[in-house]
C-alpha cells in the first residue's frame, strides 16, 4: 500500500491551478473531466516524483463548512516544507502572496502561513539545521 | 482591475501581517456578499462592517481570496443559478430574476463564461441525465462522489437513492 495522494479543497479549480503551478511552482499532472469538474493534480519539480497533490472541488457543502471554519480560526489546510523558508517568503510577498504569519521559529521548525486564494490557509515548514 | 493585476500591486505590501482579528471579519465580509437576501448589501457598506476603507477591502480581499468582492458576488449568484437550473423547476428568466440579475442577456453571458454552457442547454442537460421519476437532481448528491466515479456512477447513484426512498 503506497501514499500516492494528497488532497486540498479548493473553491475553484482554475483559480487553484493557476495559483499552485505559477505562483507556488508546482507542475500540473492530471487534468481529466469528471462531471461537472476535473480531477486535478500537480506534482512539485522538488519531488518526491510520483506524489499528487489532488485539487478537489470544495462542492459537498461538509467539505465547504469544514474548510471555512480552518480558515476562520487560522488554521492551514496542509503544510509544504521548504529548504529555505525566509527565500520563499520573500519571493510569494513580491508575487502578492497575504501572509498570516511570517517566519517564526518554533523549536524545530521555522513556519509561516500564508492565503492561498482558493479559500485555504496553506502553511510553510523549514526544519532547523541540527545543533 | 482585475484580480491578479490586485493580486500583484504593490500598494497592499506593507510589514504588517494579516491578523486573526481582520481575516475573520473577511470571512465575514464574504459570507455576507453571497447572501441572497432581498436587499443585497453593496461592498462599500461590506467593507464598513468589516473596518476596512472600500479601497483597502477591495485589494485586500482580492489579494486573499484570489478575485475581487464584486467577482465572488457574481459568482455565488451563479452558483445559486446552476443549483436552480439543476432543479428543473424553474425557466431560465426565472432562475436569472431570483438570484439577482436584472438582464437576461448578461445572466446568460456571465453563467456561459463562468459554467461554459448556456444556462438553457445546462438545465436540458441535467434533465436529461436523470431519468428516473421522483429522483433527487445531481446537486444534492454529494460533489466528492460525483468526482470520483463520474456519469456513471451518478446515475447509479441516483438509482440507489431512488430505492432508498426520500431523505
Amino acid at each position: 500500500m503506497k501514499i500516492k495522494l494528497n488532497s486540498i479543497f479548493v473553491d475553484d479549480q482554475s483559480k487553484a491551478l493557476k495559483f499552485y503551478t505559477e505562483v507556488l511552482g508546482f507542475v500540473q499532472k492530471h487534468d481529466i473531466p469528471v462531471g461537472e469538474f476535473r480531477w486535478l493534480t500537480v506534482v512539485s519539480p522538488d519531488g518526491p516524483d510520483n506524489l499528487e497533490l489532488v485539487l478537489e472541488p470544495n462542492a459537498n457543502p461538509a467539505a465547504r463548512t469544514f474548510q471555512e471554519s480552518l480558515l476562520e480560526q487560522g488554521i492551514p489546510l496542509t503544510a509544504f516544507e521548504v529548504d529555505d523558508i525566509h527565500g520563499e517568503y520573500e519571493r510569494l510577498k513580491r508575487l502578492g502572496v497575504v501572509f498570516t504569519r511570517e517566519p517564526i521559529t518554533a523549536g524545530p521548525v521555522t513556519v509561516a502561513i500564508f492565503s492561498d486564494t482558493c479559500g485555504n490557509l496553506i502553511q510553510l515548514y523549514q526544519p532547523t539545521a541540527a545543533p | 482591475m482585475c484580480a491578479q493585476a490586485l493580486l500583484r500591486s504593490r500598494v497592499w505590501h506593507s510589514a504588517n501581517m494579516l491578523q486573526q482579528d481582520l481575516l475573520r471579519r473577511l470571512c465575514r465580509a464574504r459570507d455576507r456578499l453571497r447572501s441572497d437576501d432581498e436587499r443585497s448589501p453593496s461592498i462599500p457598506e461590506v467593507a464598513r462592517e468589516a473596518g476596512v476603507s472600500p479601497f483597502h477591502f477591495i485589494r485586500l480581499f482580492a489579494a486573499v481570496f484570489g478575485e475581487t468582492p464584486h467577482q465572488h458576488r457574481i459568482a455565488a449568484r451563479l452558483e445559486r443559478a446552476r443549483h436552480l437550473l439543476a432543479r428543473g423547476e424553474h425557466t431560465v428568466t426565472e432562475v436569472c430574476l431570483e438570484v439577482g440579475f436584472s438582464s437576461l442577456g448578461s445572466f446568460s453571458d456571465l453563467f456561459t463564461r463562468r459554467i461554459g454552457v448556456a444556462p438553457s442547454i445546462y438545465q436540458r442537460r441535467l434533465r436529461t441525465s436523470v431519468q428516473v421519476p421522483g429522483a433527487l437532481p445531481p446537486l444534492l448528491i454529494p460533489g466528492c462522489f460525483l468526482l470520483m466515479c463520474g456519469p456513471a456512477g451518478l446515475q447509479l447513484a441516483i438509482s440507489e437513492k431512488h430505492r432508498a426512498g426520500p431523505r
